[in-house]
This record gives structure tokens, C-alpha cells and sequence, in this order.
């Protein structure tokens, strides 16, 4: 038995030593160019911090969806191309960016929801001032309660708030999870919601229903549209969905300083439409040190809602990764990248 | 995995409990259980409807400040700074070691390595099958990032065997360590990893060391066990043959317990390996790309193909790896002629030598011919074909079909008239009555003390307020593991008497298990819309696999001789299936009824990801919002309902085992 273990041992570990030995002795190149791998936890500044003339290279996050994904990608283009920065592209869910960003092994992130990290903006950059605003992306994002547009020409009256309180209309989206109620789908857990407040003040006969990930909200409305059957759901733009399928919004009330403050007061009583979500800019407060000219960039950079539906577009309809994507578009538009490098 | 799949089951079973003897004699009778149920009511009756506001463990709060605190202070304590960084650093250096050997190999390297290690430990089939795997790989299009994964999982297991087979061999030879650490064991099992992410970031900064960490508190169990179970099974006479001729306390572990615990001892590296690969795609979410990364870009597109082509690739490397440390080696034929040659060959130290040259050979080779990436000209897109596969079953299967209907009728049929009245009834009854239920349950099958551990465990859920949402997953849980059974069991039964229909569904249920759930999420919503039933389906895809094999393991190791005993005594086939296999096979088919509930609970979170709601849902909240302690109350919660269920099945499993001596 022992001399099989020691034999199995001395087997493995005499195959490894050696392979070592080549893997050192004979390769440098190969590995570490796909830009897959992560910089990981605190080690990450050894190594991308091979200070060239240019600055030490940096990290950004790329969070899972298109409009970010393109927006990192243009910031790498230029960062190499014009500030010699090396930059790595890190896949990372959106509520993990924040400590990575905290601890600066993350160095920026382009495109933050702000309705979505009032908590981490209160953690990190009011209180620990451990990562700082960098101004805002261009963008505006838009959270409403939509849906298909084919259901207005037999029901235009669904196209505000107060055709919902028609118990008859509200049927029409009653499924079996909802009983005899309308059924609201809301889809990933952590977009803010104020549907079952809204439905509650407005008296609405509607049931909220959490679909639990946007996967499954975007499945079901791809479902509804093509059994056109009805569907109300919380929706936003700008999202590559909307280009796929037509979708409306409904009015709801308008926007008061009422409504507003018991959104802030958590009071209950919200019952108003969404503010409009304008996204910003963040970075490790660590970056403007590290490296300034980076810093100047990605505090300049800034995209029209328009640019950025044209960069998605080639993404979500085009079949493009969002790096040639970025490449298209950086290449045709020389003169805006100058802008946000003077 | 073929021969481990049923093992594996075991692995993952929570540990037996002593407490739950079932032994008939020590049982009161039935008076005092009418006495005790009595009393209960009648201070059920004074606790109310709702479990009242003082029952309440603050177990929100005291995790949502602790996580807040660690936000604050994670880049100032000496905790972080010197504990927690040091690690993460260390598991950063490793892992980036790792992987820069597995590249330096080239794909030519790392098959030949795949091979000569499949060799060794399993013979040429396995040798065989573990290459035509790894290649499938590449095949697919995903060589570079199965190497991200497989670095990854190689750190995770390292560092669980380090720490799980010490743990091991302690718990086997101490019964109070056995005891606290089975409880430790079920949690790190059934918790699920949405709760404890987050922090594990805050603690170890993002990318690879958070994700290594969630897969070794995931993939430990089976280390801890395994080794625990092989010690305690060293026959009393080998080690007093140890004592009596004068081993010391630690050569009789050396010499004499972990020899012969090595089989269990490998047993639980291969489970480990194979529970790891369970997390690749939640780990993943904090930065580590690989295949987890592919399978999550492809569900945020909400492309099927997409999504199910890495997920193809996970199961590719997890079966090459499975066929690579699973087996005894096959005895090797002694030579017979006796040339020089033949007899350094037959030294393993040579051997193993002349293995790694040529691997080394292989791979330098490889580097001058420049065979970096796997070749594009061997790819095979699978993504068109299964998309085109996902629309046309979408197109057929929804609607229209005669008599049933069609999947989209179905699950209103099994929302309306199952799911919404089992969780009414459950929701209607007060919490106590639950409570005592759940007891008497815990006292028919297995006497006082799972009683009070069944009670114990239901007012602890009770004091992590969540009592709705738990008696809501309950009912999914009840709904889900009752289609299982009726599922695996028919079937596991017919595979046990059919050799081909073993064979033909055994990659089916080797893929079911390790395919991650996150691939067929969409497909499932497609077919049964979004709510309960596709997370009880989701559910029941996953728990399937072991009830399935359990059953027909438990079928296929009856003994002959009663069987011909039945039958030469005119018995039908019929007959000696249900007088004969059956009762004696009830003890594997009572576990596989235990590994279905497991395996039901640890879906519940992924249920909540398409409309599942109940305490999946809470857990989704701890990660997605960071609300930290909301997800730990109702992670504790799935735990505390499992530790319920599975000790109630155990003792249902040991009394029938019982009631045939």
C-alpha cells in the first residue's frame, strides 16, 4: 500500500518539478495576453503596475451588459492608443465592483445606475471617500412600467396609469401566479422598485411579482410578444431589448417634490412616475495618483444617449463583439475622441 | 464518473445522525404523546396565529453591521491587513502559477498529461475517455478559458484537501469533533454561496480569491467526510494488530489508518473535484472570467446557445477529470518476457520519468510549432443548432398538443390546483402547529430527540423571521421532491433491471448534474412561463440524477440468491420485483429519497432566479442589493428546513434497513 503512494507521489511530483522547470526556462510569451484573467484581490497593483513613461496601467469593470461593455471598450482603445496605458477589462458583476473599486483593484467603472448604489455611494464615496464620482457618462436611463405596444390598438386606454384601474383591463394581465389580480412582473431583485408602492397608493388591481434575474424578465416579455399575450412589466431604457421588440411606456403620474421626498423619507407613499437616472462615472480614489493622465481621460470621456444606442446597435443587432464594436466607432469618430483628450 | 456517480450521491449526503435511533422498543407510548401534543396546543394557542414579535435571533441586523463595519474597515484592520490579504495574495500567486503551467503545456501538452494520468489511475478507457473530453473542449471553442476554470478548481481543491482531510482524520478519531463538525459540514453545504459572496469580496478583494474561497467552503464536505468515514472504518483488529506490536499514536495513523483508508480518502478528492465544479458559474460573478463567465454572458443575452455551449465544456472537463481520479488502477500484468527494457518499464519511477519527458517533449514541441490555441479548423458551433433546437421546441411544445395541452396549460394546471393550495395550507396553519407536526413526524420516525431537533430547528426559522417565505419554499420543496420520486423512482427501478437503459442514461444523468443550472434556466421559463412550476422543473432536472441512480444501485445489490429463492418458488418476475428486490433494495431508495431533498433545497435559490420567490429570493437579495443580512437570515433558513428534512428521511432510511433484520 505505502510503497503505491509514494510511487503515485513520486511520479506526480517528479512530472511537475520538471514541467516547472521548461514552463519557466521556456516561455514568456505565450500566456497572460487574453485578457480573460482577472486582477485579483490585492496583488493586482504588482501587476499592472510596471511603470512605463506613460503610467501604470489600469483596470476597469466591465459590468453584464452591452452599454457597458462598450463603453470600457472605447476607454481601452484610447487609453492604449493615445495614453500608452495598458488596460485590463475585468467581467464583474455590478454589486462586486464597489469593493473591488474600494480596495483599487479596480481602477474605474463607466457606467453606474445611480437608483441602483445609493447604499455603496454613501459607503464608499461619502463616507470611506475610498472611490470618487467622476462625473456623468451622458446617458440618461429612464426606469418605467411598459407594455407591448401591440396591446394599445385594441386597449388605448392602458397608455396612463388610470386605465389600470379597470378592474376588467387589470384581468387581462392575470396569470396563474397573480389569481384574479393583474400580474406586474418586476425582473432582477436589485433595480429599485417602487411598483408595490405605486400600486398600493394608486389603488391599482395589480399583484407585484418578482421574477427573480432580468433573464427571466426579458424571456417572458420575447414570450408575450410572440403569443401576444399581455404582459406589464418594469422596464427601462436604454436597453438592447427595445430594438428587438416594440414595447411602450405607460404614464404614470407626474414627477412632484412630494413624491420625490417620500422617496427619500422611505415613507411608503411613493406614487409617482420614475426620476430620470442619470449615469455616472466612478473611480478608486487611488487613480488620480496612480495614473493622472487616465484619470483626466476618463473624467472627460462622455457619450450621447444617441452614440450609445449606435455603438450598442452594432453589438446586439449586428452580431459584433463590443470590441470591434468600439473599434468602428472610435475610428469614425476621430474628432470626438480628441475632445476628451485636450 | 460512472462508477462514483452513486458515491458521489453519499458524498453529499448529510451525515447520520446518532440521535436518531429508531430502535421501536425505546419509544414512549402513545398516551404521553397525546399528553405532549395536548400541552403544545394549548400553549400553541397563547403564542397565536404569527410567530410572535419577541422570537426574533437579530440575526438581520447583527450580519447587515458586521458587513458594514468590514465595508469601513476592511483597508485599515489588522484582520484584513494581515490575515485576509496575506491569503488572498497567496491564492492570487498560486493560481497564477497554475494556470501559466497549464498554458505552457500548449493543448497537445495537456492532453498527453490527461492521458498518462488516466492511465495510472483508471486504465486505457479511462485514459481514453478523459482526453476525447478535455479535447471536446477545444473542440467547443473554449480552450483557453476551460484552463482559467481548471486552474482555479485545481487551487480550490488543493487548499479543501489541506484543510478537509486533517479535519478528516480528526473527526474519525474524535466522536465530539465528528459531532460539531457534521453540523459545520451541513451548513457549508445546504448555505447557499449568493450569502456569503458579498462578504467574501469585502474580506479578500475581487477576482480569483473570493471565488476559490466560496468553492472550498462549498467542496469541503466530502474531504471531512470521506476521510472521516474511511478512518472509522480501519477494522478494531488492524489497529490493535498496530498497538500490539508497539505503534505510537501516530504511526498507528501513518501506518496503519490512512493505508487503509485510502480508498475513502480518494474517493472524497474526486467528490470534492466534482462539488467544485457546482460553483463555476456563481463564482464567476466576482471577476474570475473562464467557462462560468461564457455561460453568465451567454444568459444575459438570453442565448440559449450561447449559454449552453460552455456549459457543455464544464461538463467535458468535469467528466475528463472525474475518469482521471477515479479507479484503482488495474493490476498490471506482470511481464513475462524479461528484456532489459521491459524492466526498467516496469519500474514505476522510470515509468513516471519517461512520462514526463515525453510530455514535456510533447509540449516544447508544440511551443516550436507554434500550437498556442487549440485549432479553430476542429471547432464545431453548437450555438445555431441548439438555438434552432430551443425555437422549434418552443414553437411545438407550448401549445397545441392534444389531450395535455401543452407546457404552458400544464403549469397553470400545477400552479392552480398544486402549488397555491399546498402553500395556502401551509401559510393557513398557525406557526406552532407546523411545529408540532413537523415534531410528531420527527417522534413516529425517529423517537424524542429528533422530536425536539425537528421543533428545535422550526422555532429557529421562526426566529430568523421569515416564517412565510419558508413555509412557501416548503410547499415548492414538498411539490418539487414529491415529481422527483415519482419520476426517478419508476425509472431507477426499470434501469435496474435493464442493463441498456443503464447505460444509455447514464451520460444523460452524468451531464444533468454537472451542466449548470444557469443554462437551462431560459429554456425552462420558455416552456413553462415565468413563476413556481419552471423552478420546481429546474428543480427536478437537478434532483433527479441521484434518486435515479440510488434506486437502481439499491435494485442491482440484492443478492441473487433470494431472488432465484422467489422465483424457483414460482414467483412472476412481477412478484419477485415487488416481494423481493423492492423491500430489500428500500434502504438505497429511502437515501435516494434524502439526496432528492438535498438536492431540491440547494436549487431553491435558483428556482428564485425565475420566479420562485420564498426564501431563494431573500438570499438573491443578500447578493444583488447587498443586503447582507436579509440573505443570511434566509440562507440559515433553507439550512435549518434541511437539516429538518434530511434528519427525518435518515431515520425513515436506518428504520427500514431496521425492519428487515
Amino acid at each position: 500500500m505505502r510503497n503505491r503512494f509514494t510511487r503515485s507521489a513520486a511520479v506526480l511530483a517528479l512530472g511537475a518539478l520538471v514541467v516547472v522547470a521548461t514552463a519557466c526556462g521556456s516561455d514568456t510569451k505565450a500566456p497572460a495576453s487574453t485578457g480573460s484573467v482577472a486582477p485579483s484581490g490585492t496583488s493586482a497593483t504588482t501587476d499592472t503596475s510596471a511603470t512605463t513613461a506613460t503610467g501604470a496601467g489600469i483596470s476597469l469593470a466591465v459590468n453584464p451588459w452591452t452599454g457597458s461593455a462598450v463603453n470600457a471598450n472605447i476607454a481601452k482603445i484610447v487609453l492604449e492608443a493615445n495614453l500608452g496605458t495598458k488596460t485590463t477589462l475585468v467581467d464583474i458583476d455590478e454589486k462586486a465592483t464597489w469593493p473591488g473599486l474600494d480596495d483599487g483593484s479596480l481602477d474605474a467603472v463607466l457606467e453606474v445606475w445611480p437608483s441602483g448604489h445609493g447604499a455603496d455611494f454613501d459607503t464608499y464615496v461619502t463616507g470611506k471617500k475610498s472611490v470618487v464620482e467622476i462625473g456623468k457618462l451622458g446617458p440618461k436611463a429612464k426606469i418605467g412600467w411598459y407594455i407591448p405596444t401591440s396591446m394599445l390598438t385594441d386597449h388605448p386606454d392602458l397608455a396612463t396609469w388610470e386605465g389600470f384601474k379597470n378592474p376588467a383591463n387589470a384581468k387581462l394581465f392575470a396569470t396563474a401566479e397573480s389569481g384574479d389580480l393583474g400580474q406586474f412582473l418586476m425582473g432582477d431583485p436589485s433595480y429599485v422598485s417602487y411598483d408595490e408602492q405605486i400600486i398600493k397608493n394608486l389603488n391599482l388591481p395589480l399583484k407585484f411579482v418578482v421574477a427573480g434575474s432580468e433573464a427571466a424578465l426579458i424571456t417572458a416579455v420575447q414570450q408575450a410578444v410572440k403569443d401576444n399575450t399581455p404582459l406589464l412589466l418594469q422596464f427601462w431604457q436604454p436597453h438592447w431589448l427595445q430594438s428587438k421588440v416594440k414595447l411602450s411606456e405607460i404614464k404614470l403620474p407626474d414627477v412632484t417634490p412630494a413624491c420625490t421626498a417620500s422617496a427619500t423619507a422611505n415613507d411608503g407613499k411613493y406614487a409617482c412616475d420614475y426620476p430620470v437616472d442619470i449615469l455616472y462615472k466612478a473611480a478608486s480614489s487611488k487613480l488620480e495618483a496612480k495614473n493622472p493622465k487616465a484619470f483626466a481621460f476618463l473624467s472627460k470621456m462622455q457619450l450621447t444617449t444617441d452614440q450609445q444606442n449606435e455603438i450598442a446597435a452594432m453589438v446586439d443587432s449586428d452580431g459584433k463583439t463590443a470590441a470591434e464594436a468600439a473599434k468602428t466607432w472610435v475610428d469614425a469618430n476621430p474628432d470626438v475622441v480628441a475632445q476628451w483628450l485636450k | 464518473m460512472t462508477a462514483t456517480m452513486p458515491a458521489r450521491a453519499s458524498g453529499t449526503t448529510m451525515s447520520p445522525d446518532p440521535t436518531a435511533n429508531g430502535n421501536p422498543k425505546s419509544r414512549t407510548p402513545l398516551i404521553t404523546a397525546i399528553v405532549a401534543l395536548t400541552a403544545l396546543a394549548v400553549v400553541g394557542f397563547t403564542l397565536g396565529h404569527t410567530a410572535p414579535t419577541w422570537l426574533d435571533a437579530h440575526v438581520r441586523p447583527w450580519f447587515d453591521s458586521v458587513y458594514k463595519w468590514s465595508q469601513l474597515n476592511n483597508g485599515t484592520n489588522w484582520a484584513f491587513r494581515f490575515v485576509f490579504h496575506p491569503i488572498a495574495d497567496a491564492i492570487t500567486w498560486s493560481n497564477d502559477k497554475v494556470l501559466s503551467l497549464l498554458r505552457a503545456l500548449r493543448w497537445p501538452g495537456m492532453l498527453a498529461l490527461t492521458g498518462v494520468i488516466g492511465l495510472r489511475t483508471g486504465g486505457r478507457r479511462a485514459a481514453i475517455t478523459a482526453v476525447l473530453a478535455l479535447a471536446g473542449c477545444g473542440v467547443l471553442g473554449f480552450w483557453d478559458d476551460t484552463l482559467i476554470t481548471v486552474a482555479l478548481m485545481l487551487v480550490a481543491v488543493g487548499i479543501s484537501l489541506l484543510i478537509g482531510i486533517p479535519l478528516g482524520i480528526w473527526a474519525g478519531l474524535s466522536q465530539r469533533a465528528d459531532r460539531v463538525m457534521r453540523t459545520i459540514l451541513d451548513t457549508a453545504q445546504v448555505m447557499p454561496a449568493f450569502c456569503y459572496l458579498l462578504p467574501l469580496v469585502v474580506a479578500f478583494g475581487i477576482g480569483i480569491p473570493p471565488a476559490v474561497m466560496a468553492t472550498v467552503i462549498y467542496a469541503i464536505p466530502p474531504a471531512v467526510r470521506l476521510t472521516s468515514l474511511g478512518i472509522r472504518g480501519v477494522a478494531v483488529s488492524s489497529t490493535e494488530v498496530g498497538t500490539s506490536f508497539g505503534c505510537t499514536g501516530p504511526q498507528l495513523l501513518t501506518k496503519v489508518r490512512l493505508p487503509l483508508a485510502r480508498r475513502a480518502i480518494l474517493l472524497g478528492i474526486n467528490q470534492v473535484i466534482m462539488m467544485a465544479f457546482g460553483v463555476v458559474v456563481i463564482s464567476a460573478l466576482v471577476g474570475t472570467g473562464g467557462l462560468g463567465q461564457d455561460v453568465s454572458d451567454g444568459l444575459a443575452k438570453v442565448n440559449v446557445g450561447l449559454a449552453f455551449a460552455p456549459g457543455l465544456a464544464i461538463v467535458f472537463a468535469a467528466v475528463a477529470i472525474d475518469r482521471i481520479t477515479t479507479g484503482e488502477r488495474p493490476s498490471r500484468k506482470r511481464a513475462t518476457t524479461n528484456t532489459a527494457i521491459r524492466k526498467l518499464l516496469d519500474n514505476p519511477r522510470y515509468l513516471g520519468a519517461a512520462a514526463a519527458i515525453a510530455i514535456i517533449g510533447i509540449a516544447i514541441v508544440a511551443k516550436v510549432a507554434g500550437l498556442d490555441d487549440f485549432p479553430h479548423s476542429l471547432n464545431l458551433d453548437v450555438v445555431k443548432p441548439v438555438n434552432s433546437l430551443a425555437s422549434w421546441v418552443n414553437d411545438h411544445f407550448r401549445h397545441g398538443i392534444p389531450i395535455v395541452g401543452g407546457t404552458g396549460s400544464f403549469s397553470d394546471f400545477f400552479v392552480i390546483h398544486l402549488l397555491t393550495p399546498m402553500r395556502d395550507l401551509f401559510q393557513a396553519a398557525a406557526w406552532w402547529v407546523i411545529i408540532v407536526v413537523f415534531a410528531a413526524i420527527g417522534w413516529l420516525s425517529g423517537g424524542w430527540r429528533l422530536a425536539t431537533l425537528c421543533a428545535a430547528c422550526l422555532v429557529g426559522v421562526a426566529s430568523l423571521r421569515v416564517w412565510d417565505l419558508a413555509m412557501d419554499t416548503l410547499s415548492q420543496v414538498f411539490v418539487a421532491v414529491l415529481l422527483s420520486v415519482a419520476l426517478a423512482v419508476p425509472i431507477g427501478i426499470w434501469s435496474g433491471r435493464s442493463d441498456r437503459l443503464e447505460r444509455l442514461l447514464r451520460p444523460l444523468l452524468d451531464a444533468a448534474q454537472v451542466m449548470p443550472a444557469f443554462v437551462y434556466l431560459v429554456p425552462v421559463i420558455f416552456l413553462f412561463n415565468v413563476g413556481r412550476v419552471p423552478g420546481v422543473i429546474a428543480s427536478v432536472i437537478y434532483a433527479i440524477p441521484p434518486g435515479i441512480r440510488l434506486t437502481s444501485l439499491g435494485l442491482r445489490q440484492v443478492s441473487y440468491a433470494p431472488r432465484e429463492a422467489a422465483l424457483s418458488f414460482g414467483a412472476t418476475p412481477r412478484q419477485e420485483l415487488l416481494k423481493v428486490q423492492l423491500p430489500l433494495a428500500l434502504r438505497s431508495i429511502m437515501l435516494a429519497l434524502n439526496q432528492t431533498i438535498i438536492m431540491v433545497l440547494s436549487m431553491v435559490v435558483i428556482a428564485a432566479l425565475i420566479g420562485g420567490g420564498g426564501l431563494g429570493l431573500e438570499t438573491v437579495y443578500g447578493l444583488r442589493k447587498g443586503e447582507t443580512g436579509r440573505g443570511m437570515a434566509g440562507g440559515l433558513a433553507i439550512v435549518l428546513l434541511a437539516i429538518v428534512l434530511d434528519r427525518i428521511t435518515q431515520a425513515w432510511g436506518k428504520r427500514s434497513s431496521a425492519e428487515l433484520r
